[in-house]
């Protein structure tokens, strides 16, 4: 009974899990990042990479991935963020650019460098991008 | 006039409710960004007791390296029309800051800004902050605005420093806050997960010739349940003047979606008052949407006869 149990929880997590990546252009200038630097550029407290300008793209609030996101990377809440953005707008700072679907999200992708932002893997088959950070999203 | 403008605000407040949260607004074609602030109070215990406190556009671009950031204010207004007591508006120019990134790790700044001093003065307007009032450190301790340059540099993701230097005079031509033609500081801030810490230390001149040192610690905790803001203050001038400590730690529980509580406790001793007093708040604060802010918060002193009710809207559009 019990293995079945642990048999049904594995095949429920195997079936519902989804690995998040963050990626950017098929030429941008790293291969890896940690994930502090991915933070950083996210909240635009790292705008530049090898001295060029990062476009930096988020979905929409709506979009499944965003709360893992934010959850699992940024470690923020929705009401921590909010607070963040609020001050850094006063200070100067953008967020990012906000794509309204993942077609959006290559486009930009294939068309802008350095660029960055983030999708459910199974999306990037096939596309021609650079994986540089994944995370796990249960 | 204040009924109306009360429920403008909660109108507006419940056009943006569940939308993405926006700020300013972006000049199509162009880096250009336009918004601003206002605030409004009600004060039981000053004259003019319903005030607009501030009225601000805030205006931003970028090209390329370069970052422009302007800030231009009309403060306290009165339901009269009357700025500062004035029948004439004041306009005053907060900051105007032109930022230029040297490297991936490195920017300079020149202008008028924001000092950058501590963790309050980071955001010193009421709707970036959980209470109307402000701690006794603001604007006494060092001064609030520099006109100079500012040099900053990253350690890492998670730790930066800075280096503030100004000697000339200061191009804005009102403020509340320490005006000088002097000033310069060093300023270290890191941060790991929810918790961050500041540390600042600097010196200054007013345009009266008044000298003085200061050296200040903080930290915070930004969690999904509350947050903690803590700072202190030390500051050494001319006898009389000598302010051996200042200090605040705040409180603040999120117990609802959009509902905080905010508790806080301040020490302070300042030999030009001849005083040593604590200084207790309670508030509560509803936030309708993301940009929008009604707070209403007692303050309690231990010696001046200064008790009394604040309550605020503020908005950032």
């Amino acid at each position: 009974m019990l293995r079945v149990l642990l048999l049904l929880i594995f095949i429920r997590l195997e079936l519902f899990s989804i690995e998040l990546v963050v990626i950017g252009d098929k030429n941008f200038p790293e291969n890896n990042l940690t994930r502090q630097e991915v933070r950083a550029i996210f909240l635009d407290k790292k705008r530049f990479i090898n001295e060029k300008k990062i476009l930096v793209m988020n979905h929409k609030v709506s979009h499944p991935l965003r709360q893992c996101f934010e959850k699992n990377i940024l470690k923020k809440t929705k009401r921590s963020l909010e607070r963040y953005w609020r001050k850094a707008y006063y200070q100067g700072k953008r967020p990012p650019k906000i794509v309204s679907s993942e077609e959006m999200l290559f486009l930009y992708l294939d068309g802008v460098s350095p660029s960055i932002g983030y999708s459910d893997i199974n999306a990037t088959i096939g596309r021609e991008v650079t994986v540089l950070y994944r995370v796990e999203c249960l | 006039m204040k009924y109306l403008f009360i429920f403008f605000i909660l109108g507006y407040s419940s056009f943006l409710w569940g939308k993405e949260a926006s700020y300013g607004w972006d000049i199509p074609n162009s880096s250009i960004n336009i918004g601003g602030y206002l605030d409004t109070t009600y004060d039981t215990k000053r004259e003019e007791k319903f005030l607009f406190n501030d009225i601000a556009l805030i205006f931003s671009a970028n090209k390329n390296r370069f970052n422009l950031l302007g800030e231009v204010e009309l403060s306290h207004i009165s339901l009269n029309g009357k700025s500062n007591n004035r029948s004439d508006i004041d306009i005053n120019l907060e900051r105007l800051q032109l930022n230029y990134t040297l490297s991936d790790t490195q920017s300079i700044q020149i202008g008028r800004f924001n000092s950058d001093i501590g963790y309050w003065n980071q955001a010193p307007i009421p709707i970036l902050q959980d209470t109307t009032t402000t701690p006794h450190i603001v604007g006494i301790f060092f001064p609030k605005a520099t006109t100079g340059v500012l040099f900053r540099q990253d350690i890492n993701e998670e730790n930066s420093f800075s280096v503030t230097f100004q000697e000339n005079k200061d191009i804005a031509h009102q403020d509340k806050s320490i005006q000088v033609n002097r000033h310069k500081a060093l300023a270290y801030y890191g941060m790991h997960n929810d918790f961050s810490w500041r540390f600042s230390l600097g010196s200054y001149r007013e345009s009266t010739n008044k000298k003085a040192r200061y050296i200040g610690i903080g930290s915070g905790y930004d969690g999904e349940e509350f947050s903690i803001q803590t700072e202190l203050f030390k500051q050494h001038s001319d006898k009389n003047d000598e302010k051996p400590y200042s200090g605040y730690i705040q409180s603040t529980w999120h117990f609802k979606e959009k509902q905080d509580a905010t508790f806080r406790f301040e020490s302070y001793e300042d030999n030009s008052l001849d005083i040593k007093e604590e200084i207790y708040l309670v508030g509560y604060t509803y936030r309708p949407t993301t940009n929008t802010a009604l707070k209403g918060e007692y303050i309690h002193h231990s010696k001046l006869p200064l008790n009394h009710f604040v309550y605020s809207i503020s908005v950032l559009f």
